[in-house]
């Protein structure tokens, strides 16, 4: 029996509580971490510090029945589900941005039922949710989702939802109780922006019609301001990416964009964060005000210079257009097809050296030519920018 | 646009914004003839150097409607173009925030996602996306959401989930999956103005929508007709929604519903009424919109989209 505060669960330092070092391989992390039926979050947002890294490597160790969830790797799911490796999906966003309006092999999967999604949020609702995990709130406000279907797809009430079992445990611990909550504003909306100052609210928006909202019996059956609750997000494990780390787990991001991963990173229970460069310490703490994660939160820090590919991680390199561009036209072959070529792809590389190194460049169809690391330096981003603005985007031809 | 080796100091023109403020003008940047003609000949486009295709329609007609000064909540695909060509033209001043984090950007090359790195050069903050829809979203600065959709209905709420399929061989109908609501359910409760995005093919403008993902418009789905405060909604409720061949627009008093606001061309209004899914009545300032002047086409072709990545698709219609 140990005394209050000295069973130390996670700690800031070179080493984890078992006196193992923080620092992995991926090979190492996913086995350690990720199995089948775990529940992943993804950080990253559109093609931008995606963890490309862990995610080859979830495909090399064809870790399947997952239950992933993210509201920005769109792209990062796409490649976990066209390896068949998905089962079960909370999100809000499952486009290919430009290049496909809607990731073909999930679609597909979604539709046939390979795929079961559990919860469909807006971006807004998701984000808070994902806040709430990370504050260790029990629920997070939020003014969206209201009037429409969204809400309907409450998945413990509707279809789709996995049974649950007598004793009030979801079938997964990660999967919350409801998919939300509706209450009455206890200050009647007093909150709500614009508000009535005597001169005027500076605020941006114009519109904003209390008195009607306050006769809304919509969701609660009786008149007031509707607030929706959401549940946190309490993921498994959180894959993120980030440019660089401290060797006792501190993580500064950097530069472009940050979407959720902050939050999804706090809030799981493993965090792994991949990085283009593993740094000591002294240098992120010198100027803490630029790092993101404590170190305590960081369970795995995996090194891996342009793993990010083929997404982009800003100050570093860009994506590989011509990469997506191609795997667009792709992935519109037939299922097993899409697999196999994951296979060809990822699987049979030993790690993500050997992938960038013979693989980077190699199924683009629109390129010059250019395989491995020839490739990725012409990806390197330009200093002003943070992305490589004369990269050349064409569309292929249909 | 330093990495286009353009440093000389660039010709600008005045022009008088017809959505915006009465009488605010703005100015901007005048592309080369020759710029222009090199472009043309480079990418080996066919298309009238002087006058818009249907996409070249659409994006500039957004952009005219967005007035300058606006805070423009901006959905991730085609309105990325529509709002980096405001900011070069009509709305140089309008503050640009994306739900990816970004506050403020002076986009110069057309991001692919809000999530591009292209969409947070020089910006002022960023953000994680609760930040973005919490401190500016929630908090009262997304004056102007623009959106893309798959279907938009008589009352502008719009479907971006999932869509029915009818099987041409006569079985069940199928539901068909779409990408999901992403930040447009939250733009369209949280902002005070809607900007739509959208080709005008039938299929897209049905009388009422498969699933409501994003209310834009001031009413709910066809049937319960509920006014967008009656579910609690405190904001917006006016929608505007430029596709390829018109505008639409709400009526704000009234029934809510989307009117006939502006055509491109005359000899398209049957187009739109046989591509619409419902009786569309005409707004009673409805008018023809005047054709993108040459300025603005070279800007949206040499600037905003140069490799025609949102202005290479091709209409269904």
């Amino acid at each position: 029996m140990s005394l209050r505060g000295e069973r130390k669960v996670r700690t800031i330092g070179v080493t984890d509580p078992s006196g193992r070092n923080k620092i992995m391989s991926a090979r190492e992390a996913v086995a350690e971490y990720i199995h089948a039926g775990t529940c992943v979050a993804i950080g990253g947002f559109g093609y931008t510090r995606l963890p490309m890294t862990l995610v080859r490597e979830i495909i090399r160790q064809n870790v399947s029945d997952l239950f992933v969830t993210t509201c920005g790797a769109a792209a990062a799911m796409e490649c976990l589900a066209a390896s068949g490796l998905i089962s079960r999906l909370d999100t809000t966003y499952i486009g290919l941005e430009g290049l496909q309006p809607v990731a073909n092999s999930l679609r597909r999967q979604i539709e046939d039922g390979d795929i079961e999604i559990i919860e469909e949020y807006d971006n807004c609702s998701y984000s808070a949710r994902a806040l709430a995990g990370r504050y260790g709130w029990p629920f997070a406000p939020v003014m969206t989702g209201l009037g429409s279907d969204l809400m309907e797809t409450d998945v413990l009430l509707g279809a789709g939802f996995p049974q649950r079992p007598e004793d009030g445990r979801c079938v997964h611990d990660s999967i919350p109780p409801q998919h939300h909550h509706v209450i009455d504003d206890p200050f009647n909306g007093w909150g709500l922006r614009p508000h009535e100052f005597r001169d005027g609210d500076t605020t941006g928006n114009e519109t904003n019609a209390l008195p009607e909202v306050r006769l809304s019996t919509r969701y609660t059956n009786r008149p007031g301001v509707k607030v929706v609750l959401v549940p946190p997000l309490i993921p498994e494990v959180a894959i993120i990416r980030a440019a660089v780390v401290g060797d006792e787990g501190t993580v500064r991001l950097e530069g472009g964009i940050w979407g959720a991963d902050n939050e999804i990173g706090i809030a799981a229970r493993i965090l792994i964060v991949e990085c283009e460069k593993i740094v000591p310490e002294a240098d992120l703490r010198y100027a803490p005000e630029a790092n993101t994660i404590a170190a305590h939160c960081v369970d795995v820090i995996v090194e891996q210079p342009f793993g990010g590919y083929p997404a982009a991680v800003p100050g570093y390199y860009d994506y590989d257009w011509d990469f997506w561009t191609s795997y667009s036209q792709l992935n519109r072959r037939n299922k097993e097809e899409v697999k196999r070529w994951w296979h060809s792809y990822v699987a049979d590389t030993e790690d993500d050296w050997h992938f960038l190194a013979t693989r980077a460049g190699r199924e683009n169809t629109s390129g010059h030519g250019s395989i491995g690391w020839e490739r990725l330096f012409e990806l390197r981003a330009d200093a002003t920018y943070g992305y490589r603005p004369q990269l050349s985007r064409p569309l292929p031809r249909a | 646009l330093r990495s286009e080796g353009l440093t000389t100091t660039p010709r600008r023109l005045r022009v008088r914004n017809r959505y915006g403020e009465p009488g605010i003008e703005t100015e901007f940047t005048v592309i080369d003839d020759a710029r222009h003609e090199a472009y043309l000949a480079a990418g080996g486009i066919e298309i009238d150097p002087e006058s818009a295709t249907a996409a070249e329609w659409m994006v500039i007609a957004t952009a005219r409607a967005i007035p300058d000064g606006a805070f423009l909540f901006v959905g991730t695909g085609l309105p990325i173009a529509g709002c980096m060509m405001a900011q070069h033209t009509y709305a140089p001043n309008a503050v640009v925030v994306m739900e990816s984090g970004v506050v403020g950007p002076k986009i110069e090359h057309l991001p692919v996602s809000v999530g591009d790195a292209r969409a947070s050069f020089h910006c002022t903050t960023i953000g994680s996306i609760s930040d973005l829809f919490g401190s500016v979203a929630t908090r009262g600065y997304a004056t102007v959401g623009i959106l893309g959709g798959a279907e938009c209905d008589r009352y502008a709420n719009l479907n971006s989930l999932s869509v029915n399929s009818c099987d041409p061989a006569g079985g069940p109908p199928r539901k068909l999956r779409l990408a999901g609501s992403g930040g447009a359910n939250s733009i369209a409760s949280l902002a005070d103005v809607v900007i739509v995005m959208m080709p005008h093919e039938r299929r897209r403008f049905p009388e009422r929508c498969a699933h409501l993902t994003s209310p834009a418009g001031s009413r709910g789905r066809l049937g319960s007709c509920e006014e967008r405060s009656r579910v609690g909604l405190y904001r917006g409720g006016s929608a505007l929604i430029a596709t390829d061949i018109c505008v639409l627009r709400t009526e704000t008093e009234g029934t809510g519903e989307l009117l006939l606001e502006a055509l491109y061309d005359e000899r398209e209004e049957e187009e739109v009424y046989r591509n619409t899914g419902w009786v569309l009545g005409k707004s009673p300032t409805f008018h023809m919109m005047d054709p993108p002047t040459l300025e603005e086409l070279k800007i949206l072709r040499c600037i905003v989209d140069p490799t025609r990545i949102y202005l290479g698709r091709s209409r269904k219609r």
